[in-house]
């Protein structure tokens, strides 16, 4: 029963236009990028590249997808998970669909879970698109000798694989991450836009204040603070520290925004 | 004021209950949206809710499938205690509330597909048959395939009823399912509503159209500011009603002072009068009027319809309220 | 308990669970219970330090750095904060660093013939062919976040000017250490109140370095292994093919650029390439030297505002100048072009300004 349900939802945010309309932007970005830095190097030496990971994707195709991927997790992917969970609990509310599978009956606890599967399923989808799209337009624009990582070794293109499969599966949990909390607050709402504002009101605000080193007590709370840590899965050999705390802090965020979420929904009025 | 409204009309049922309410109580912050109602909804009745908008037969509709959580009181859904038994007795309800929702982008059938996915007496390979069946119930096997986004508001309820009888029921709540049909869209769900009735459903009719009521009701219950002022069999509530007499005679004045004295309540009405019959019978009544030298073209026994019940029990509830414009509406009863 | 309070209950749990979460994972990490060593000797302890042959190892070294030196884009490990940097060793001369700044890294490989220097933030590769007794700038800073080297040159030189006591024990990246607690003696003017070093129980290897300073309770300077796994390393770890895309250099070709285009690493140089005048001895140890006059007008107006920044006007029967303090050290420069630093508060470099030749 519930992995019908599961299909169902998948199935249901699938056909929604707006999500069609979402990957499909996301899906352009390792394009531009890929082809941003093609131009940037017919323009001779340097070629001005973005500064950290950017400055080695030269002639290093592989590097495309973690490099999009890297990027788009400060605003794009949370943005797209904050969509599919605002529509998820406050957007039915608001069709008033929401009745109908409470009266079904879906308990309000399995709802719940169906809709963070939703999610969690389409986030992976979305990342790992964005991910082939740019393997493939990367070594299309950029060529593809193996993967050079920021320690300066050559891993094999198996290598490589292996750790954009890695970073897929990192960047796909902060991004349910963010968007557990962002049902939370869909649960507590008939309007998704409130949801996709809030959500990324904090995701910016977390990222100014991070930027504050006088709020530096404040920075280990941030789910933003996490991110930049990620990028040492292009270390060579991987260290696990940080990638383990961003993973640990997405997952208390992950925790907090279930368990408000669940709440909510088991006492809300529909 | 007659006798019989002052106090709601309970008929106790021996027989099983649908679903029965004790004491129910909603507030939402201040307000009280519903109080004291105590409902019964025998097996295999059709019970039409009726009531003006805002006198509580949604939030009470919510809180019968477990939407809602009451502020007070008990409710008991299939023989089941909710919101415990939620999910042992909703499976077999089927509910069309506060309008219909589904999502614009998907077609009818799409939708109604959704719907099915998540209904736990509906096997998988079903589904497909029963999303067919219930389209082509509700007669929307034309617009099926449209996006629900152009349907009308007529369509939009046909679906929704459909989503209502994906499954065999043994409860169906309908909340105002008549709502922007057209008097042919009208007619057919009055004949689902009976269908439903013969196949031994329980049917839960929430209605501010009294002749909906009238027309497919086997029980009714009024509510009125969030209480039920009134519940039991349509038949004995319209007896109960009273009945009265439409007398057609030129002597207007003679006949209403032979009456007063008499003590016969009578008040003008078209060419004649209208007679209460509480406390007296028409043999009586006539003898009176020929008595008092009033001519008697014309005696008709009134049955009381829905309407004037209804208008009866909310109005009784504003006289209690002191409310002077209905004290002299019924000034001419006295 | 009903179905929907277990709910309730559960959910909260969860909420509370990532709330203590978030609350442990801001929390510094605790000591931990100190483990209990059988009783060394402060003399035999520092003898074994000195005398312990390196072996192969691997870690994380985090430095946590409150000196107040200025961010030097060189060596951005060295700026005030955490940084953390990997080391791996084989024991024989080889070794690998791995040294992250932000999103880029720079890396350092030892191969045993070449030194190779990477940095991602350009993608260029200095190699360096060991020549005989030719310094290895890149392999200096890279042995300078390693604490157990920096640990024993340390003990080395002062050892002899200090009470050396060893207070307690401590767990150091898991692993069971001594603290070795230098003082400097009462005769030495020294802005250094102590020097702990917790050193390996098993191995005798220092594996962690902090400074605390005069009217000080913290550290002002802490390098530490935060990981450290010892044993042999995976050889390829020692290797290093440069990048096909990545441009290399000679150091040498590197020095021609670098002088072109940043006229501060003359001052740099100058003090580096003549032989210093080294005075006194021990923690109040000073060195001194003298930069060129031409050296002294080079510097232009950008980097003299940098100077400013950082530094104190000051003069004396010595003449004037200009001095630059942090917590450890003090640096003097006269206008004249001598300059004298140490660990020593600046009038001891007012004293010996006057001896630089």
């Amino acid at each position: 029963m519930i992995t019908r349900q599961f299909g169902s939802e998948v199935r249901w945010m699938l056909r929604r236009p707006r999500t069609l309309i979402g990957l499909f932007g996301l899906v352009l970005v390792p394009i531009i990028i890929s082809f941003g830095i093609w131009t940037a190097s017919d323009e001779g030496e340097g070629g001005g590249g973005p500064p950290g990971l950017g400055a080695i994707l030269q002639g290093n195709g592989m590097v495309v997808p973690i490099f999009t991927l890297f990027l788009s997790l400060n605003l794009l992917l949370p943005l797209v998970a904050s969509i599919w969970a605002a529509d998820g609990l406050a957007g039915e509310a608001q069709h008033g669909t929401l009745r109908g599978l409470l009266v079904a009956p879906v308990s309000r606890v399995r709802l719940l879970f169906v809709k963070l599967f939703g999610l969690t399923a389409m986030s992976l989808f979305a990342v790992t698109l964005m991910a082939v799209v740019g393997i493939i337009s990367g070594t299309a624009f950029l060529g593809n000798d193996g993967m050079m990582t920021l320690s300066g070794t050559t891993l094999s293109t198996a290598e490589g694989l292996v750790r954009i499969g890695l970073f897929i599966l990192l960047v796909t949990f902060q991004m349910v991450a963010i968007g557990a909390v962002a049902l939370a607050v869909s649960s507590a709402t008939e309007h998704p836009l409130v949801v996709q504002a809030a959500t990324m009101t904090t995701i910016i605000v977390f990222q100014v204040l991070g930027q504050f080193t006088s709020l530096d007590w404040l920075h280990p709370f941030l789910i933003t603070t996490g991110f930049p840590g990620l990028i040492d899965v292009m270390r060579d050999p991987i260290p696990w520290e940080q990638i383990g705390d961003s993973t640990l802090l997405a997952g208390c965020y992950l925790l907090i925004g279930t368990g408000l979420a669940a709440i909510r929904l088991v006492t809300k009025d529909s | 004021m007659t006798t019989s409204t002052s106090a709601p009309v309970t008929a106790p049922s021996k027989t099983a209950v649908a679903a029965r309410t004790k004491g129910l109580r909603k507030e939402y912050g201040s307000t009280v949206a519903v109080d004291r109602v105590d409902l019964e909804l025998p097996e295999g009745a059709v019970l039409g809710m009726l009531g003006p908008n805002g006198s509580g037969k949604t939030t009470t509709i919510r809180m019968l499938l477990g939407l809602v959580r009451p502020t007070q009181g008990e409710i008991e859904l299939l023989g089941r205690p909710l919101p415990e038994g939620a999910e042992q007795a909703l499976p077999h309800v089927g509910a069309l509330v506060e309008g219909p929702g589904f999502h614009p982008f998907l077609s009818g059938r799409e939708n109604l597909v959704r719907c099915a996915a998540f209904e736990p007496l509906l096997p998988r390979k079903e589904i497909k048959q029963a999303v067919e069946d219930a389209i082509e119930r509700v007669g929307l096997a034309q617009a099926a395939h449209r996006r629900y986004r152009g349907y009308s508001l007529g369509m939009k309820q046909r679906l929704g009823l459909a989503a209502a009888l994906l499954v065999p029921r043994k409860l169906v709540v309908l909340d105002e399912p008549t709502n922007g049909l057209d008097p042919a869209g009208t007619r057919e769900i009055r004949k689902i509503i009976g269908d439903l009735h013969a196949a031994g459903s329980t049917v839960l009719v929430s209605s501010h159209l009294l002749s909906e009521v009238e027309a497919t009701c086997t029980h009714v219950a009024v509510l009125h500011r969030g209480t039920v002022v009134a519940q039991g069999e349509l038949t004995e509530l319209l007896q109960a009603g009273g009945s009265a007499l439409q007398v057609i005679t030129p002597d207007v004045e003679t006949a209403l002072s032979a009456l007063r004295q008499a003590k016969i309540s009578a008040r003008p009405l078209g060419d004649g009068l209208r007679v209460e019959l509480a406390g007296t019978s028409a043999p009586q009544v006539i003898e009176t009027l020929v008595q008092g030298g009033a001519r008697v073209f014309e005696a008709t026994r009134w049955k009381t319809g829905l309407e004037e019940l209804f208008a009866r029990l909310t109005e009784a509830e504003e006289a209690e309220r002191g409310m002077s414009a209905v004290d002299t509406l019924d000034g001419g009863r006295r | 308990m009903n179905k929907r309070k277990v709910t309730l209950a559960a959910a909260a749990a969860g909420v509370i669970t990532g709330v203590a979460g978030l609350s442990l994972a801001a929390m510094p990490a605790g000591a931990g219970q100190p483990p209990s060593l059988p009783d060394v000797s402060a003399e035999s302890l520092v003898q074994q330090v000195l005398t312990s042959k390196p072996g192969a190892f691997g870690g994380t070294v985090e430095v946590d750095n409150k000196l107040g030196l200025p961010s030097l884009a060189e060596i951005p490990q060295l700026a005030d904060g955490k940084h953390s940097a990997r080391i791996w060793t084989d024991g024989n001369g080889k070794f690998r660093a791995a040294l992250p700044n932000g999103q880029s890294e720079q890396t350092i490989v030892n191969d045993g013939k070449t030194t190779w220097s990477w940095n991602s933030a350009d993608n260029e590769v200095t190699k360096a062919e060991h020549k005989a007794d030719q310094p290895k700038p890149d392999e200096q800073k890279a042995q300078s976040v390693d604490p157990a080297a920096a640990a024993k040159q340390v003990v080395g030189l002062t050892k002899e000017f200090s009470d050396i006591t060893v207070d307690g024990t401590a767990r150091v990246a898991n692993r069971a250490a001594y603290e070795l607690v230098l003082t400097p003696k009462a005769s030495e003017k020294t802005l250094i109140r102590e020097v702990r070093i917790a050193v390996d129980a098993e191995l005798k290897m220092p594996l962690r370095v902090a400074v605390l300073t005069n009217g000080a309770s913290e550290p002002a300077g802490t390098v530490g292994f935060k990981e450290i796994n010892v044993g042999a390393q995976d050889p390829k770890l020692f290797e290093f093919t440069p990048p096909a895309q990545a441009k290399v250099t000679t150091p040498e070709a590197k020095e021609e650029k670098g002088r072109d285009r940043r006229p501060e690493l003359g001052v740099e140089q100058a003090l580096q390439g003549k032989d210093p005048q080294i005075f006194g001895t021990g923690w109040d140890t000073v060195v001194g030297a003298r930069i060129p006059a031409e050296a002294m007008t080079q510097v232009p107006a950008e980097a003299q505002g940098l100077v400013d920044k950082f530094t104190k006007k000051v003069s004396g029967n010595w003449g004037s100048g200009q001095v630059f303090t942090t917590k450890v050290a003090t640096i003097l420069i006269a206008d004249d072009g001598r300059v004298v630093a140490g660990a020593v508060p600046e009038q001891v470099l007012f004293d010996t300004i006057g001896q630089v030749k």
